[in-house]
């Protein structure tokens, strides 16, 4: 029986085909057909064939708009259910054949096909013998532990197979697959025949895989492998890949682009293809053994996201919400996938426009994962983080170093690992090691892509770094082209300075693989042999190699080491110093670049000799006094600086010139947010903020054309503006804001954008700015309550600190201390404490500060008074914004007695807060909403008792402003139990409570602590609107949101009970804001298939209630 | 009665009512300027709320919406009024467009009203009702109109004179099917809420 003859008359023939179906009867004129098996089990088998349709005919099933004429008199409501009532009875006599068939046992195999379900579609070739057709496969199905579907369901099947397929549907793959693969038959036979589950790949329809080579999109390899490809991974695993690592990689990579090329249309993915269209995952595989495995895995990631892709482009977002129930386990996981990725998915699909890179929302995040410079930039931080500890220990004996400077002899040693880049990619796989390689982000059929690090066998074809790829490899055939390994060079670097900090403790860090390390103080006998040592360990270490250079000074250990490279030592006795430096070339020295190396060349300067010959003052004269000297002494080996001080970053900042294209100011508005929030957290990471905010725009040239490299910035204009602020700040808004204001100065063309940076400096301690730290203090916490709660804490509080000083500063004191506690910082420094405070302090809690300042504080205090006599505004002043008392928890002990004595019963919270405050800094600081990542875990951490005595409706602000998901932890608590049950019910959006209620609404915060960005969003429009409380002012804001990003099914869902609950509160009282909003929300729809949902899902709502309140329907149809 | 008056306008209520009655003669006038149902030359310029209002020159016009109006304000000092309208019908009596106000009197609010806030939040309408023009219809030829109020309940008959004043139309033509609301203005403040809206015939209405 031919599967095609059914499936394909579906669609015309669904009307007599049901009629078939629902009467059970067996169809006459294919009865014939069957030769083998029992006829029981035929019969089953030939309905259920009969029924096989294509799958625009069961997502037709699924939408009940197929004709119902047909099922009026049927005992089913709809062909929906009847589908449903179908699928399930399928199901079961599956189920059952299958469990017959295994408890027969006769034939039962090896379950290999555990967690594939299948769903044969098209032309499976009845007639061949090589080909089974759909029946056999379902035997095998049955057989091998695997699902077969009659009807397509995403969410149930996991490949689909046919071997052939009509045009329409390749050009449609996205609609007729839902990015499941498509396989060909041979895979389920072979793997039959091999008892194991091969890999799905090379089993590819061929119409999909022959298609032109294409770029992937960034956003394919942007997460990490989930729990999906775990059982496809250890399947893989014992499965023999009969090439190279290197080689598999790189059909892999092919294979991948064949994936994408058939998912998306032919000119999209050119346009779409990201910053680093880097085919391989960011975390790669360690070690060549491992490689194999690791690209079948990519292979996964990437076919997991087409589907995504296709399904958010086919418009199916719906079925991408997390509560759907997925039967097999295989596909649970491929759910979780979807769900992780659907935030980049959602921004594929933008770029249907044709437009840039820009479309990806996540674009900038993306760009610096990818980057090899954002790599090379941001391992300062980390290392600062990992070694300052060690690097503080040497700091201190820079001055002792100073004092025996002159009369002892300086040995530097300078190390550079050799064409880092490479060979730490390289250094698992030892049949690489004398091979030309080169590591480049992408390594595209066109060849634009630029070389960032060559090895030295590619090095002597004439293979340098920045080349195109298709010039390289002109120049080298074989040159092996590999991807960045940004973990890899992590490890490798931290092991390489954990090395270097063993040996010496006074190391330089120039970069993540060259370092100055100054090994005077050691007295080594032999430089020379303890540089081999290091030289060695690095090498058993990492399985790179590292050249050296030793020398008296900086600047000829670095001289040393570009003679000693590769994999060398060259020592450089002073004596011999001058000899070195005769011949070399000026541009070799440090702080020589090109421009200055022009200069010289117009001079006919070219070696450091001839630069000798230059007098100090012509050459100050001629390049400044600083550069002059620089020059003067750096060709006479001359370099005083110390191997030091890590330096700190004097500018924090994010540049993007890659892959910038704007259609119009929204887009690039919307990308300088996103630069924001990257400089905003940069800063952060630091601890750091900024004062001066600079912005840089490239912009074209007018008589550029487009770039040679693909999608590069080309020539460009270099464009800057920078602002001060009075104060330093990490702030997003703030970073927004001016940016706003200072990209406005340029007025500029949007589509001229090529690239932007946005640079943050001044910097200073976020720590030193924490007294403006409002939102660390208690005292902001209690505000954001509402107002009831706050002014009575308020009032209380301004009573209680009464008695220990001015309450502006006492309340300013008590916000620091709680900053301090919470952050564990030290203690404030002598002078900035405020006298008058520090005296009004009980006299117990003043010696134990006393104490904390080893006895210094009475006589500062005693100084202080006299100083003071005359200014004391100042001192007011100064004490207004200095946080003034240590963080002590014994003070904070003490205020708690001291509110005790002062106030009793209704202070007790206030009280109980403060004495819970040591052992739940954290968890205090967590109640503000704007701390998430300070949120405690599960409120275990947080000390019940403080929670019993709070108020109700203050320990229900509490409970709320705990993240969504840490909530359950808390919920077995039995003491909480009823408190929270109250709560939990607005969190889930049930419609009893109201949304409303509370200023601000409670809606807002569970907006914000939403996995949804759309609602965060409205979350924080809803504080930025005015009026405030008022909806309409709310969307008016979401209209002038670009792009307006979709969420699932959830978001929906909240959007419209938080709407009908908005219309029932004002339908009474303001119907003409009601109006609005649905005004609103009608243009919105235009914009948004979220708010189309939601639009269509309030109307019928709003009008009832309309209706019901003014006896009419609102007339919505008559404003456009 | 006057002194009783005198009380009642003592009260929150009270005052509210001779605000919003003031209000609603202001109104009126305007939906009846901006309808053009008289000549522009039969209005003059005034200044009411620091806004540009129209008053109507013909006395028998200033009165009828003067002595209507004012009639309702001991029913709306009881909080009776539900509704005030101003009606247009076509000549053939079958109402073409309705302007509502729906009026909100919270007679349980105790404090002092603020006259200045009542008034600002009353001027808002005077400045949308001009511009809102767009969203009525305009009028055929040989129209004509009227003001009528919606009770909450009809005062009891016996508790004062003030139920001789009541008369209830029974020959009006209605609609057949609910009204396509329009909202114009909303108002919520205390004591007094007022919401203006249109109402016209839905499309499915039954053309006479």
């Amino acid at each position: 029986m031919s599967l095609n003859s059914s499936s394909r008359s579906a669609t015309s023939n669904s009307n007599s085909k049901r009629s078939v179906t629902s009467n059970s009867n067996s169809n006459p004129s294919t009865s014939g057909n069957n030769s083998c098996r029992n006829n029981d089990k035929r019969n089953r088998k030939r309905k259920t064939d009969q029924n096989q349709k294509t799958l625009g005919m069961a997502w037709g099933a699924n939408s009940r708009s197929s004709s119902r004429s047909a099922f009026r008199n049927s005992p089913f409501p709809d062909f929906g259910s009847y589908m449903v009532m179908k699928n399930q009875k399928l199901h079961q006599q599956f189920d059952a054949d299958a469990s017959s068939s295994s408890v027969s046992g006769a034939c039962s195999g090896k379950p290999i096909f555990d967690g594939v379900s299948i769903f044969v579609d098209g032309y499976t070739v009845p007639s061949s013998q090589v080909m089974p057709n759909s029946e056999e496969l379902k035997g095998y199905m049955l057989k091998y532990g695997g699902r077969f579907e009659n009807y397509f369901s995403r969410h149930h099947v996991t490949h689909i197979i046919c071997s052939n397929l009509p045009d329409s549907k390749i050009k449609n793959l996205r609609s007729f697959s839902g990015g499941l693969p498509v396989v060909k038959p041979t895979w389920v036979l072979e793997s039959v025949a091999a008892n194991k589950l091969l890999s799905w790949i090379p089993y590819q329809l061929d119409q999909l895989a022959s298609e032109t080579k294409k770029q992937p999109k960034l956003s394919a390899f942007g997460f990490k492998s989930g729990p999906v490809l775990d059982d496809l991974e250890e399947s893989i695993s014992g499965q023999a890949v009969p090439q190279s690592g290197i080689a598999t990689l790189r059909t892999s990579c092919s294979l991948e682009a064949n994936i994408f090329g058939k998912a998306e249309c032919t000119e999209e993915v050119e346009e779409c293809h990201s910053v680093s269209d880097d085919p391989f995952h960011p975390n790669a595989a360690e070690s060549a053994d491992q490689a194999p495995t690791y690209c079948m895995e990519n292979h996964c990631e990437v076919e997991l996201d087409a589907a995504v892709v296709v399904q958010s482009d086919a418009g199916y977002h719906s079925h991408i919400s997390p509560c759907q129930d997925p039967k097999s386990d295989h596909n649970d996981c491929l759910e979780d996938h979807i769900i992780e990725e659907s935030s980049s998915s959602k921004t594929i699909r933008p770029s249907t426009t044709g437009h840039s890179t820009l479309s990806d929302a996540n674009f900038v995040e993306n760009y610096f994962k990818f980057s090899r410079l954002h790599f090379i930039g941001t391992w300062r931080n980390r290392y600062r983080k990992r070694f300052l500890s060690s690097a503080n220990g040497f700091k201190d004996m820079n001055p002792s170093r100073n004092a025996f400077a002159t009369s002892q002899k300086t040995t530097i040693i300078h190390v550079d690992m050799d064409c880092f880049f490479v060979s730490v990619v390289i250094r698992k796989h030892s049949d690489l090691k004398d091979k030309p390689v080169a590591v480049c982000h992408s390594d595209n059929s066109r060849g634009t892509a630029e070389i960032s690090s060559a090895n030295y066998p590619a090095r002597n074809h004439g293979v340098k770094a920045g080349m195109f790829i298709r010039d390289a490899k002109a120049l080298c055939p074989q040159l092996v082209i590999l991807p960045y390994n940004f973990d890899a060079y992590e490890e490798v670097a931290d092991q390489f300075y954990d090395i270097l900090h063993k040996h010496c403790n006074k190391v330089q860090a120039v970069s993540c693989d060259e370092a100055f390390i100054d090994v005077t103080d050691l007295r080594v006998e032999d430089p020379e042999l303890f540089a081999r040592a290091i030289r060695t360990e690095i090498h058993e270490t990492t399985g790179c190699t590292a050249s050296a250079g030793i020398a008296g000074s900086m600047l000829m250990a670095r001289v040393a080491t570009r003679i000693a490279k590769p994999d060398g030592l060259c020592y450089i006795p002073s004596e011999k110093v001058d000899d070195y430096l005769h011949e070399l070339p000026v541009k070799a020295l440090p702080g020589i670049g090109h421009v200055l190396e022009e200069k010289l060349k117009k001079k006919q300067i070219n070696t450091c000799g001839q630069l000798r010959l230059i007098s100090k003052e012509s050459l100050q004269k001629d390049f400044g006094v600083k550069t002059g000297d620089m020059l003067w002494n750096f060709s006479r080996g001359i370099d005083n600086r110390l191997v030091g001080v890590f330096q700190e970053s004097k500018s924090i900042g994010a540049d993007v010139n890659w892959g910038v294209r704007f259609n119009d100011l929204n887009d690039m508005k919307d990308f300088l947010l996103k630069l924001c929030k990257e400089v905003s957290l940069r800063l952060q990471g630091c601890g750091l903020k900024g004062r001066t905010i600079t912005l840089k725009i490239k912009k074209r040239r007018s008589d550029a054309g487009e770039p040679v490299k693909y999608m590069g910035c080309g020539d460009c204009e270099n464009l800057s503006r920078s602002v001060t602020l009075p104060m330093a700040t990490d702030d997003v808004d703030v970073f927004q804001r001016i940016t706003a204001q200072l990209f406005g100065y340029f007025h500029i063309d949007a589509r001229d954008i090529r690239g932007a940076g946005l640079q943050a400096s001044k910097l200073e301690s976020a720590d030193r700015n924490m007294r403006g730290h409002e939102k660390y203090s208690i005292r902001s916490w209690l505000v954001s309550s509402p107002a009831r709660k706050s002014s009575m804490a308020k009032g209380k509080g301004d009573q209680l600190y009464s008695d220990i000083g001015p309450p502006v500063q006492a309340r300013g004191s008590f916000s620091g201390g709680e900053a301090y506690v919470a952050h564990r910082a030290t203690l404030p420094a002598l002078h900035d404490l405020d006298v008058g405070v520090i005296e009004s302090l009980p006299p117990e809690v003043l010696s134990e500060i006393n104490d904390l300042y080893a006895g210094e504080l009475i006589s500062f205090i005693s100084k202080k008074k006299e100083k003071n006599a005359g200014n004391n505004v100042m001192d007011e002043e100064q004490s207004l914004s200095n946080p003034l008392v240590p963080p002590n928890k014994d003070f904070v002990h003490n205020v708690a007695e001291k509110i005790k004595s002062s106030e009793k019963e209704d202070e007790q919270y206030i009280n109980k807060m403060i004495q819970g405050l040591p052992e739940t800094s954290g968890s205090v600081t967590a109640l503000l909403p704007e701390t998430d990542s300070l949120m405690p875990s599960s409120l275990s951490q947080v000390d019940s008792s403080v929670l019993q005595q709070l108020p109700e409706e203050l320990l229900a602000d509490v409970l709320e402003s705990l993240p969504a998901h840490r909530r359950p932890d808390f919920m077995s608590n039995d003491v909480y139990l009823d408190h929270i049950r109250d709560q939990t019910g607005a969190i889930d959006f049930l419609p009893s409570n109201n949304l409303w209620v509370g200023n601000p609404p409670r809606w807002v915060d569970n907006f914000r602590l939403s996995s949804c960005q759309l609602l965060n969003r409205i979350a924080v429009l809803y504080n930025k609107s005015s009026p405030r409380g008022q909806f309409s002012s709310v969307l008016q804001l979401i209209m002038s949101e670009y792009p307006l990003d979709d969420g699932g099914d959830d978001a929906v869902n909240c959007l419209c009970e938080l709407m009908k609950q908005y219309i029932k509160l004002k339908i009474e009282t303001d119907v003409e804001e009601i109006y609005t909003c649905s005004c609103l929300l009608r243009r919105l729809t235009s914009r948004s298939e979220l708010f189309l949902q939601v639009y269509n899902c309030i109307i019928p709502h709003l009008q009832a209630a309309v209706g019901e309140t003014y006896g009419g329907d609102l007339n919505i149809c008559f404003i456009e | 009665m006057e002194r009783k008056d005198n009380n009642q306008a003592k009260a929150p209520q009270g005052e509210a009512a001779r605000i919003l009655t003031e209000f609603l003669e202001v109104a009126i006038t305007c939906i009846i300027f901006l309808k053009g149902v008289y000549p522009h030359g039969a209005f003059e310029r005034r200044r009411y709320m620091n806004v540009v209002v129209h008053r109507a020159r013909h006395p028998q016009l200033r009165d009828y919406i003067h002595s209507s109006v004012n009639g309702l304000l001991p029913f709306i000092q009881k909080g009776l009024v539900e509704r005030v309208v101003v009606i247009f019908f076509d000549n053939e009596d079958f109402p073409i467009e309705r302007f509502v106000f729906k009026v909100n009197l919270n007679l349980s609010y105790g404090s002092k009203v603020e006259q200045s806030d009542l008034e600002f939040s009353l001027r808002s309408f005077l400045i949308k009702l001009p511009v809102s023009e767009s969203l009525t219809k305009l009028l055929p030829r040989g129209c004509r109109w009227e003001i009528t109020a919606y009770f909450r309940a009809l005062p009891e008959a016996s508790t004062s004179k003030d139920s001789e004043l009541i008369w209830i139309p029974t020959d009006t033509k209605q609609w057949q099917q609910p009204p396509l609301i329009t909202p114009i203005k909303s108002m919520n403040s205390e004591p007094l809420g007022v919401q203006l809206y249109l109402e016209h015939p839905s499309l499915s209405e039954p053309k006479p």
